[in-house]
């Protein structure tokens, strides 16, 4: 009787490790046993989801070693493409110099939008595009003339290596001129907290980045939410990338597989981004 | 055997000597070959003049010279009172408990991490100058030169002390004896007497703020554009390699910023040369 | 007039000084008043248990930890490269060198000391580049790398700090052992650096500090934003300094910004006790051992 007990027991305990375990490893068993180092460099609007996912895999399989750093989207493509990272991230896709150049290899994950964005303080919410190109040339250069206090413009703007101002420039400003007088930040994350700080600046981020410490602004009426992105209505759109140099092998194989995982996916939508499956 | 142990070590420190001293050579060497691209296509010169505009082909990097200077000049210049100021109180003016306190104060500040000048920079100065002005971000020159005018400091004022301690006793032994007051005996006897050791302390200060680069990139806006006046932002050599250097490396852009390491290493170096022949003069005219 | 003009100079003099304690107090005092909520054990490990964490069994995220032993580690690698290296070129300048040799090699290291640093990360940067393409495909900006350049960077500061503290010991003292038949090596290692030892470490001492605090250098160099405790001198790695630099430009929460201020306390005062001790040896400091002729 006792035995009988203990043995129903033992195998409900089993049971519930065995199910429990296989649940909760189901995508991230692709890491099971595998141990060395894997680089990461480039985009910055990548940084959040790439966090997560090394947070989740080291947890997992504490042998794995993930290094992540930013620089944009044209030092992650040069950097893979030279092997000095195992994954190059950008916010654009590589060209086509680019690709046949290093042999590179494209895996889009996700898709973000790069939406205007002002202090919370202002009260302009919505631009056409023609003001939107305007004001980044420098040719409005106060708010007053737009609906907003007299006060002037502070263009921010990132430096030519990034993804984020490549497909701005291309798609919101139909490649038009941005004023010498823009300053300059480093990141989506040094954007966002340089409008959060400066009540007359506007800049552009990734949509993923967008939160309540700034304000979005619509083009043309299309606010650059989530949804408006998925559904195609906003136009400032762009995949989010991870390049590698020819076909990726281990760590890396294996991260941008888990990235297209149900799991992965669900990093991606919890970032603030639209999920590619 | 002892002989040749000794000759062995001998040796020894003269390589350690010669390799060390090498590098000198080597870094300038390494930025003159990389570099030399644009040295070769007689560009290097052309570039100091150009403005840097890469979507039409212009790498030059005349705006980043421009804003070293200003703001490494300006700096100095919002930097140099503040450390005579403090200097003479050190070295003569104050009373005792006053000069000791104040000297282990400017001690400490020589420790003071620059990115952490840096990191105050943003959330305390930077929002202060916006809100004082109403105009721009904050982000401009004057509140990089403020803020490198305290780093710069102390590297001044202890320089200054010194040169003020080797004015000879009997000089102020002599105010002392005609019953001359602290502050005659600083104005009339020690300032005139060691004005070329407040002088090199100067340059030293001026090589120090053209070196800086986190208190630039962090605090100056990093805006490529000839500063019109104080309140715009600029970005310095410094700053350039650093944001630059965050891009590629097979771009012209990623070559001229050979371009910005040999000015700066020239700027640099010829601190250094008019600090040594400062100290030799000083040396040669002591009495 | 004069007296006027003397009575101005005098409340300038004390302006000034008010001044420029006030601003380092603001300065300091902000920074603490800020940051002081956010030391605690938290702030270093994160959600991750400290024995797991000490133990390199689990890899802190949210938490200063990695930034830390990067630190840590960058400091004991430069200082080991640039010590050795530095001392044996202090001792030669200072014993051996002949006038002329002496001269040169001091307006070198006079002009090392003066190369900014972020230079000094271009040259440690294209260094690895080179070695990359020309050498091994498996070298990169890492912490090796780093800590390299950092040696660099600080070499001067140790060769000169050597040199000037053997060179200012009294003749008598020089004398006295080769008199009793000492070689001059025998004099150089027995007598004149025991004697001089409390100048050299205060020079070590420095240098560490300019590890500790140097950003520019490094964030050319194989720095990076997440990476954890490296496992060799070939991986990327965090440290203090860059992680404060990241944050104050890119914190995507209030609780981030706090961290970075809760670093940047830890990095103060790091430097402040580095400082501190270097002047606990050596109350004459090693600001004027440059630029000697």
């Amino acid at each position: 009787m006792k035995v009988r007990t203990l043995l129903v027991g033992l195998a409900v305990v089993y049971c519930t490790l065995v199910f429990g375990w296989t649940v909760q490893a189901s995508d991230l068993g692709l890491f099971e046993g595998e141990k060395g180092t894997l680089k990461i460099a480039g985009g910055t609007a990548h940084i959040p989801v790439m966090k997560e996912a090394a947070k989740r895999i080291i947890t997992f399989n504490p042998d794995i070693q993930i290094s992540i750093a930013g620089g944009g989207s044209g030092l992650g493509i040069k950097q893979v493409g030279e092997g000095l990272v195992d994954i190059g991230n950008s916010g654009r896709k590589p060209n086509d110099e680019e690709i046949s150049r290093y042999g590179l290899q494209v895996f889009k994950w996700a898709v973000d939008g790069v939406g205007i964005a002002v202090n919370p303080k202002n009260p302009v919410r919505s631009l056409s595009k023609a003001q939107v190109k305007d004001i980044f040339a420098g040719k409005i250069t106060s708010w007053k003339q737009i609906g907003g206090s007299d006060k002037k413009i502070n263009v921010y703007t990132r430096d030519e290596a990034s993804g984020t101002r490549a497909v701005f420039w291309k798609k919101a400003l139909s490649k038009g001129e941005i004023s010498s007088k823009a300053y300059f930040v480093v990141s989506n994350g040094g954007m966002k907290s340089a409008i959060a700080q400066d009540p007359n600046s506007i800049g552009y981020v990734s949509v993923g980045y967008i939160d309540n410490t700034v304000a979005a602004v619509s083009i043309d009426g299309v606010a650059p939410t989530l949804e408006n992105v998925k559904e195609g209505k906003y136009k400032v759109a762009r995949g989010l990338y991870s390049n590698t140099k020819g076909e990726p092998t281990g760590l890396a194989k294996k991260l941008i597989k888990y990235l297209l995982t149900p799991d992965g996916q669900d990093i991606v939508a919890d970032k603030g981004f639209v999920p590619v499956k | 055997m002892i002989r040749i142990y000794e000759k062995l070590i001998e040796k020894l420190l003269l390589f350690s000597a010669a390799v060390s001293a090498s590098v000198t050579i080597l870094i300038f060497g390494f930025l003159v070959i990389l570099g030399l691209p644009i040295i070769k296509g007689g560009h290097f010169f052309h570039l100091l003049t150009e403005p840097w505009s890469p979507y039409d082909g212009m790498y030059g990097i005349y705006p980043m010279v421009i804003g070293t200077l200003s703001i490494a000049f300006l700096g100095v210049l919002f930097g140099f009172p503040l450390s005579l100021g403090c200097a003479s109180l050190i070295s003569v003016l104050g009373p005792k408990p006053v000069r000791r306190f104040l000297k282990k104060v400017v001690q400490l500040m020589t420790g003071i991490p620059t990115v952490i000048y840096g990191f105050v920079g943003i959330f305390l100065l930077v929002p202060f100058i916006r809100e004082l002005f109403q105009e721009g971000s904050g982000m401009c020159v004057l509140s990089a030169s403020l803020m490198l005018a305290v780093l710069v400091s102390p590297t001044m004022i202890l320089f200054f002390i010194d040169s003020f301690d080797q004015v000879p006793k009997s000089y102020l032994d002599a105010v002392d004896s005609i019953g001359g007051s602290r502050i005659q005996k600083f104005l009339y006897v020690i300032l005139p007497c060691a004005w070329k050791g407040v002088l090199t302390g100067l340059i030293l200060g001026l090589g120090r703020a053209l070196g800086d680069t986190l208190i630039v990139l962090m605090i100056a806006g990093n805006t490529v554009q000839v500063p019109g006046s104080v309140m715009d932002s600029a970005r310095s050599l410094t700053s350039q390699i650093a944001l630059v250097m965050a891009a590629d490396y097979e771009s012209p852009e990623f070559k001229s910023i050979f371009t910005c390491g040999i000015v700066l290493y020239l700027f640099t170096t010829i601190v250094v040369i008019g600090v040594r022949t400062l100290a030799m003069t000083r040396r040669r005219s002591r009495p | 007039m004069n007296r006027i003009f003397e009575k101005l100079l005098l409340c300038f003099a004390w302006a000034s000084g008010i001044v420029l304690v006030g601003s380092i107090a603001y300065i300091v005092g902000y920074l603490i008043f800020r940051g002081f909520e956010t030391l605690n054990l938290t702030l270093i490990f994160g959600d991750t248990k400290p024995v797991d964490a000490l133990l390199l069994k689990r890899q802190v995220f949210e938490g200063l930890f990695p930034a830390i032993i990067g630190t840590f580690l960058l400091i004991l690698l430069s200082v080991g490269w640039s010590v050795p290296v530095g001392l044996g070129s202090g001792i030669y300048l200072a014993e051996y060198a002949g006038k002329k040799v002496k001269r040169t090699l001091n307006l070198f290291f006079d002009i090392l000391s003066g190369i900014p640093s972020i230079v000094v990360g271009l040259f440690g940067f294209s260094v690895a580049l080179f070695l990359h393409k020309h050498y091994s495909e498996n070298i990169y900006p890492c912490l090796l790398i780093s800590s390299l350049s950092l040696a660099v960077l600080v070499l001067p500061y140790i060769v000169r700090t050597t040199q000037v503290s053997l060179e200012n010991l009294s003749p008598e003292m020089r004398l006295t052992a080769p008199a009793l038949g000492a070689t001059k090596l025998q004099n150089i290692f027995y007598v004149l650096i025991p004697k001089s030892l409390s100048g050299i470490v205060s020079g070590v001492i420095l240098a560490i500090g300019r590890c500790a605090e140097d950003t520019a250098v490094i964030m050319l160099t194989g720095v990076v934003a997440t990476a954890g405790v490296p496992r060799s001198i070939f991986s990327n790695y965090e440290a203090l300094p860059f992680y404060i630099y990241y944050i104050s430009a890119q914190y995507s929460d209030p609780q981030e910004l706090l961290r970075g201020y809760g670093a940047a306390i830890i990095l103060l005062t790091l430097c402040v006790i580095l400082l501190f001790c270097a002047f606990v040896i050596k109350k004459q400091l090693a600001y004027h051992v440059l630029y000697r002729i």
